[in-house]
């Protein structure tokens, strides 16, 4: 049978539709979700590749690198913490994880007295943000990023808003960039420089679009400005953890990592993400779908649902709840259904 | 060739489906018989902007299927060579779901054997997220109220909960960027006539579908569905053969013109300035078919170190392998993140092609994909 199906796009926070195709029980593709309002059908190769997680997801749970079956994984988990010191378990929240699993994970954590950390790009929430629709009526837009490669569905609206005679600043690391491209003015300097350049010319009318920051005190200058911005982050939910917890900055992750004994990562990448030496972690736990740099270097790994294979909830980094269903069966268990199995 | 006008004889179907509901009884009648596994069809999913390509084995679950989704424009010769090949199917096409079909058959991506083509003759299709706008701003009413839609008479009409109805000329909707999707309204191929059948309401009386019917196979579908008592068939007047005749006329001088105007405004490097070398245009391409075999998938095309993406290496290699078999479906440019017009400078350059050729992608006869033509030897 072959049939397709609505789901949300889980690569960036842009929050874009995406349908998969689905043969005989199983996703075999992607096709293009056009009625979804954020990306009418147009998603990155970033957004087309997602799929590959479910196609090469975990099947059996890893104990110390041999197979185990879940259960015996999750046993293993629960021994794990009942003999660690509570203050020296820290458990690692992902913008990849949806909305009732964050607040399932956060009650589970504090239940317990762990440590919960949720580390966002080094950013912050900024409460009421720029709409997609408010970047491409903009008549000034600020671009901090190469936002046109990296997320280009919130590039569009950046191209939009040139079309429709905005003047475009960019910022970027790199000599070149594909918002370079665009941009009547561009630059290579710091955060702090290309704010400080551009104060004069920037009103309420302007609109500041940013994946990056050189340090938390260009958030502080951000926050600080006449005008709307959008940070965009780089997972699916990060925008939503935010309405729970707070983020961590890159220094206090750092600092907290280095008190940990046992690290419990939900669904996320995090040795990946931080140059920290996770080597000096007496345990490493991790619940993901698939393989990553932090599953490679766990000691127990429990594979958990992809997001096609459970319903839940993302905001997108304009504040937008979007819901996705399940799009295909499981045996495998959910994030919630390894907290209920924790708890006993 | 012959003509004629058709008519379900199953009254869930009349008055589900569009102009008679020939479409979906012969549907049933390919299911119910045996002769296919299976019909790939739009399905509606959450409302009249969104539907999408179904396989359906069972003719009891067509009935869902009927009507016309204008806003819905997909293209499913992908997904019957990926998925479908083996299996004996009847597809619904749009011209531009034929070419790209007929492409592939040229290809032998799809086995023409296990293939039914009924064709619906097409004006074009409409963005779901510019339709809705469109019918924000110019109708009285709330997208949402809207049930069925339809385009007739040069007119986009819309239907609501209600029963009543609000048209707004195609023309006018156009002025103001929105109506038709861009290819559609430079597409000059109206009516499949590669498939077996192709169906519609130009020159059709009321509650009758228009039926030309192309080839052997063709005429034993519309037999076979008349002598198994789902369909009741009539010949059609002259004056209904030649006002479907005008219709088609009128549709492919307006759509030449379009041409004329839209042709020489692109220019092809200001647009990949802003390419991301994402691969979108490409792997929706339904005449695509290489996959992980792609040329521009080896390591001297594919530099995913270098950005900006040098657009000659991505698009102008693809242009010059591709163009000349583009079926100006615009898929490309509907899934393009960065709004590129892509099937804009692919159909110029099919046209540059047709002009010295003769060639038009997915409805000349040559046995041959373009490339390998005969033709190709006088360029």
């Amino acid at each position: 049978m072959l049939e397709i199906k609505h789901t949300l796009c889980p690569s960036c926070s842009v929050g874009c539709g995406l349908n998969v195709i689905i043969n005989d029980g199983e996703i075999v593709g992607t096709f293009p979700y056009k009625k979804h309002p954020v990306n009418a059908g147009k998603n990155c190769s970033n957004g087309r590749k997602s799929i590959e997680c479910y196609q090469k997801k975990f099947e059996k749970a890893i104990v110390s690198k041999s197979e185990v079956d879940i259960e015996k994984a999750v046993e293993e988990v629960s021994k794990e913490l009942n003999s660690a010191d509570n203050s020296t378990v820290t458990i690692i929240c992902s913008g990849n994880d949806n909305i009732e699993e964050i607040q399932a994970i956060k009650e589970f954590g504090e239940s317990k007295n762990y440590n919960i950390a949720f580390y966002a790009d080094n950013l912050k929430d900024f409460g009421d943000v720029a709409s997609y629709d408010e970047v491409a009526g903009a008549s000034k837009v600020f671009v901090i990023g190469d936002l046109l490669y990296e997320n280009p569905l919130i590039g569009r609206r950046i191209v939009h808003a040139k079309q429709n005679g905005a003047k475009i600043y960019a910022l970027g690391k790199a000599e070149k960039s594909v918002t370079f491209n665009i941009a009547d003015e561009t630059s290579n300097s710091t955060v702090q420089e290309f704010l400080e350049d551009n104060k004069g010319n920037i009103d309420d009318d302007s609109v500041i679009v940013f994946n990056y920051v050189d340090s938390q005190d260009d958030l502080d200058k951000i926050d600080a400005l006449n005008c709307k911005c959008l940070p965009v982050f780089s997972k699916s939910n990060s925008k939503g953890i935010l309405d729970i917890m707070e983020a961590k900055s890159l220094d206090e992750m750092l600092e907290l990592l280095d008190n940990t004994k046992v690290l419990l990562v939900f669904n996320d990448d995090i040795a990946d993400e931080l140059d920290f030496d996770f080597g000096k972690i007496s345990k490493i736990i991790s619940f993901a779908p698939c393989s990553n740099k932090t599953t490679e270097i766990s000691d127990i790994v429990v594979p958990t649902k992809t997001w096609l294979e459970k319903d839940g909830s993302f905001v997108n980094a304009m504040g937008e709840t979007q819901t996705f269903t399940t799009a295909v069966e499981s045996d495998l268990l959910s994030e919630i259904e390894i907290i209920e199995k924790l708890n006993g | 060739m012959s003509y004629v006008l058709a008519k379900s004889q199953n009254d869930d179907i009349l008055s589900a489906g569009e102009c008679g509901g020939a479409v979906t009884s012969i549907l049933k009648y390919l299911l119910d018989e045996e002769i296919v596994d299976g019909v790939l069809v739009l399905s509606p999913q959450d409302d009249v902007y969104d539907a999408t390509p179904t396989f359906i084995t069972d003719s009891e679950d067509l009935i869902k299927t009927a009507g016309s989704y204008h806003c819905a424009p997909t293209m499913i010769g992908d997904l019957v060579q990926k998925y479908l090949f083996d299996k004996k199917v009847a597809i619904t096409v749009k011209p531009c779901d034929m070419r790209a079909v007929e492409e592939l058959i040229t290809r032998h991506k799809i086995n023409k054997d296990n293939i039914y083509m009924i064709g619906l003759n097409c004006g074009g299709t409409v963005s779901p997220v510019s339709g809705r706008k469109m019918i924000d701003l110019f109708y009285e009413a709330d997208p949402d109220d809207v049930v069925s839609e339809e385009i007739d008479k040069g007119k986009f009409i819309i239907e609501l909960a209600d029963g009543s109805e609000e048209a707004v000329k195609i023309h006018d909707l156009e002025e103001e960027g929105y109506g038709r999707r861009n290819n559609c309204q430079r597409c000059d191929v109206k009516i499949p006539r590669k498939a077996n059948i192709a169906c519609g309401n130009w020159g059709a009386e009321d509650g009758w579908t228009f039926i030309e019917i192309n080839d052997e196979k063709g005429q034993e579908l519309i037999d076979g569905a008349r002598k198994a008592g789902i369909l009741e068939t009539k010949n059609p007047a002259q004056g209904a053969i030649d006002g479907r005749e005008k219709v088609e006329g009128i549709m492919i001088k307006m759509a030449k013109k379009v041409q004329d105007a839209t042709y020489p405004t692109v220019s092809e490097m200001d647009e990949w300035n802003r390419c991301i070398s994402c691969y979108a245009c490409r792997d929706v391409c339904p005449i695509c078919w290489c996959f992980e075999n792609c040329e521009l998938n080896k390591p001297y095309f594919k530099d995913e170190t270098t950005v900006p993406p040098t657009p000659i290496a991505f698009q102008g290699v693809r242009l010059s392998h591709m163009s000349f078999s583009c079926v100006d479906c615009g898929q490309c440019d509907d899934v393009c993140p960065m709004d590129i017009p892509v099937s804009l400078i692919f159909d110029k350059l099919q046209k540059k092609y047709f002009n010295r050729t003769g060639y038009v992608a997915g409805v000349s006869d040559d046995i041959k994909p373009p490339l390998y033509s005969p033709e190709k030897t006088e360029l």
